[in-house]
């Protein structure tokens, strides 16, 4: 089933709106943006490359059940909940980010923190579902949203607008050093193989992934877009003055034909749709990795009814979502994506690596027994 | 036997019971007149027993259709089931004279198509099973009968194709059938309640009065659940897509089957979401829409004298009312119904100022789109979906009703019918390529 683990990349890079990816890129479009994404394509690549090394080498197994293959229980359950912090925290930065801009364009007078505590008991109850219903819900929510997001994405591309000049100028600043804000954020839309650190679970013992060639060109198409149509609506200087700069230029373009005429509103329900279903689904993942930290932790893909360790994980989870949001402002949110970021390259370099070691050994172990 | 017979039962009138005599020996025979086909009682023992051509004792152990029963705690159930009991010197046997009151030669009535066999189940099990067996001679095709209920004792059969059926649903299947302790069953519906589908949103089993469904369901390796005395089977375990497709795209012109399908979907989502986005868009966002349409929205809101979401809750009632009074009311006064209520109250509504006519046209497009869904028992769930939608659009407007379509999709591929996933596409995966998620169950 390789659609499933394309859906997971696909979601994830196109989420990076969510993470002011295209701000962080953007506010270093003079100072080296451009090298940043072609070093965050060729290694955000190979890093995927190499994660499915892994997951070939431990068919349906997650990354709890082949660390406990390995260490014991007190050197793992701090390592995993560790990862499942780093995943959290992820989710809980789109979801805030999102109560924001529905707070700003769709409903001024709610409060934003009204609108995140509906968001995350929606997101609580999708998490608690089970990991094969979660897969589900990242295909219907692609299949659903995708079609509609190229077309806006095909519209920008199209709209007399769009001023190719100010793309080329700042295509010209290729040749600066890549610098580590702009590298971590550009990287991260290359890190949807990461949900497969728990859906591995779900995959069948012959499981082969074939097309691989994919995950560059989509997520470097993805890149390109979320980086260079914002500078060709709003040219080479204001465009650094947005902070949800992608929602400013969706209101830019108009649709002339049917009911509807700003882009924005749709753009925005269909990014709703798109973070509701990344965070339940990321909140999932988080979920399942704070059960493998407790005693006695069995991981059922699909059992018949949700354990109620599910309910209070994932409570929990959202309740923090909604009180650090009530203490942090926005600049605050700025600053924890970007240091979360950073944190991330860090993580995923070391994990992914040591991982990689781990299923040459194992693939050695097979041959020789 | 007779005696104790008369001890079991309640006095009733209608309980039979003779003692005959001819020249070699003596019978006791017991029925329920009601129940039983009087001219076979005589045909297969009164005749026979008096002609004396062959002892009777002899007859009785050659036939096949006397069958002997040895238990004494089942004489009544099987008294009950429209059975003559003979006590043949010392041993008791049992004869099936059942009469059986059915609709004969029933027609398509809920689920109709154009073109396509207008023949329906019957009542009948045996009947129906006559029509399935006809349309599927496949010596592969597999029948259990058991009992459901408590008190109705009604037979249920259980068809499947030996060849394909998955053999864990099957035993669930039959689990959930042990399991059900209700004292009458009496319609499909109660059935399919008792075995799941009580609280689920969505119905997980499909309700079908049409034979060709059924076989079509029986050859992919689909269980089928007939019932004594209604006409509907229970078919299950079925996805989502299969109460959207009518009978009718396997034979009617591709293109267009295929864009009715594509319809019947949008039709669905109209009809949930049209009444809710109403609301959202009147009191929340009507910059939403271009400016020409929101003014006239506006125009034709402009005497309406409250908020949108009574208008709607207004509006909905009496369609609701409306539909739930043409199906109870006799046929011959239910156009009356639909005229005065759809046509007059409507317009009158309008220029009383009660609604506005885009609320009329709202409200006839989600009545219309819920009568395309084919299958009778979704169309009854969708009807549902839209009020929790309505009540997230008045709290939080259009990000509400996308919250709460997010729901709906989440809960959809939540659910599961007898194990199987509910809501994906492209389920047929060929079997050599394992499918996502078949880890556990290996």
């Amino acid at each position: 089933m390789n659609r499933y683990f394309y859906y997971c990349v696909t979601i994830v890079s196109m989420l990076n709106l969510m993470m002011f990816v295209p701000y962080l890129l953007i506010q270093d479009r003079y100072t080296g943006a451009i090298s940043s994404m072609l070093l965050a394509a060729l290694i955000g690549t190979t890093m995927a490359f190499l994660f499915t090394f892994v997951m070939k080498a431990f068919p349906g197994k997650g990354v709890p059940e082949i660390f406990a293959m390995y260490f014991p229980k007190w050197v793992t359950a701090p390592l995993m909940f560790f990862l499942g912090c780093m995943y959290f925290i992820s989710a809980s930065i789109v979801l805030n980010g999102f109560a924001v801009l529905i707070n700003r364009f769709l409903n001024p007078d709610t409060s934003s923190i009204v609108v995140l505590s509906l968001l995350s008991l929606a997101c609580v109850y999708g998490a608690t579902r089970s990991t094969l219903t979660n897969i589900f819900i990242v295909e219907m929510g692609l299949i659903l949203n995708v079609p509609l997001i190229l077309m806006i994405l095909f519209k920008s591309y199209r709209n007399s607008n769009l001023d190719w000049d100010a793309m080329l100028t700042i295509a010209q600043y290729w040749r600066n050093p890549p610098k580590l804000n702009s590298y971590a954020a550009a990287v991260y839309l290359f890190t949807g193989y990461s949900g497969y650190a728990i859906f591995n679970r779900l995959n069948p013992p012959n499981f082969r992934l074939r097309y691989r060639w994919l995950i560059p060109l989509v997520c470097c198409f993805i890149m390109v877009t979320s980086f260079f149509v914002p500078i060709g609506f709003h040219g080479t200087e204001a465009v650094a003055s947005y902070l949800y700069v992608w929602s400013v230029t969706a209101d830019s373009m108009t649709m002339e034909y049917g009911f509807l005429e700003r882009v924005v509103f749709i753009f925005l329900l269909l990014y709703l749709n798109l973070s509701l279903v990344y965070t339940a689904n990321v909140w999932h993942i988080a979920m399942e990795f704070f059960k493998s930290c407790l005693p006695k932790a069995k991981p059922q893909i699909d059992p018949e009814r949700t354990p109620l360790s599910n309910w209070v994980i994932a409570c929990i989870l959202g309740l923090f979502t909604v009180v650090t949001s009530y203490l942090l402002d926005e600049k605050q949110d700025l600053r924890l994506a970007t240091n979360w970021l950073i944190l991330r390259v860090c993580v995923e370099v070391i994990s992914v690596l040591f991982l990689f070691v781990l299923s040459i050994g194992a693939g050695g172990k097979k041959q020789s027994t | 036997m007779l005696k104790r017979i008369e001890s079991l039962f309640a006095e009733s009138r209608d309980l039979t019971m003779h003692q005959l005599q001819n020249d070699e020996m003596s019978i006791e025979i017991a029925y329920i007149e009601s129940l039983c086909d009087v001219s076979k009682v005589s045909d297969f023992i009164l005749v026979p027993f008096t002609k004396q051509q062959q002892p009777f004792d002899e007859i009785v152990k050659v036939n096949p259709v006397y069958k002997p029963l040895d238990d004494p705690a089942k004489w009544t159930d099987t008294l009950l089931l429209g059975f003559v009991l003979i006590q043949v010197k010392g041993s008791i046997y049992k004869l099936d004279a059942a009469r059986v009151i059915r609709n004969e030669n029933p027609q398509t009535m809920v689920e109709t198509v154009i073109m396509g066999p207008q023949i329906a189940l019957s009542e009948d099990v045996i009947d129906s099973i006559n029509i399935i067996r006809s349309r599927y001679p496949s010596p592969e095709l597999a029948t259990e009968e058991r009992t459901v209920g408590t008190t109705s004792k009604t037979r249920v059969l259980l068809l499947y194709d030996k060849r394909s059926v998955d053999s864990n649903v099957l035993s669930m299947v039959r689990k959930r059938l042990e399991r059900i302790m209700i004292p009458m069953i009496t319609a499909t519906g109660q059935l399919s309640r008792a075995l799941g589908d009580r609280y689920t949103l969505f119905p997980t089993m499909i309700v079908t009065e049409r034979p060709d469904r059924v076989c079509n369901s029986l050859q992919e390796g689909k269980i089928v659940l007939l019932l004594q005395g209604s006409m509907f089977a229970i078919i299950m375990p079925v996805t989502f897509y299969d109460f959207l497709s009518a009978v009718d795209d396997q034979f009617d012109s591709y293109w267009m089957t295929r864009t009715l399908l594509v319809l019947r979907y949008i039709a669905v989502l109209l009809t949930i979401t049209l009444p809710a986005l109403y609301v959202a868009i009147v009191s929340y966002n009507p910059e939403l829409f271009r400016v020409q349409l929101t003014y006239s929205i506006a125009g034709s809101r402009a005497g309406v004298p409250y908020p949108s979401f009574i208008e709607v809750i207004i509006m909905l009632l009496m369609i609701e009312a409306l539909v739930e009074a043409s199906v109870r009311l006799p046929k011959y006064i239910g156009s009356t119904a639909t005229t005065v209520g759809g046509l007059i109250l409507g317009q009158a509504a309008q220029q009383a100022g009660l609604v506005s006519s885009i609320m009329i046209i709202v409200t006839s497009v989600v009545a219309i789109s819920n009568f395309v869904i084919p299958i009778n028992n979704m169309s009854m769930a969708i009807r549902f979906m839209k009020y929790p939608l309505i009540i997230m659009a008045i709290f939080f407007g259009i990000a509400g009703v996308t919250i709460g379509l997010f729901i709906y999709f989440v809960y959809l591929a939540d659910l599961r019918s007898f194990g199987k996933p509910y809501f994906r596409i492209f389920s047929k995966t060929p079997s050599q390529s394992g499918d996502i998620g078949q880890v556990g169950q290996g």
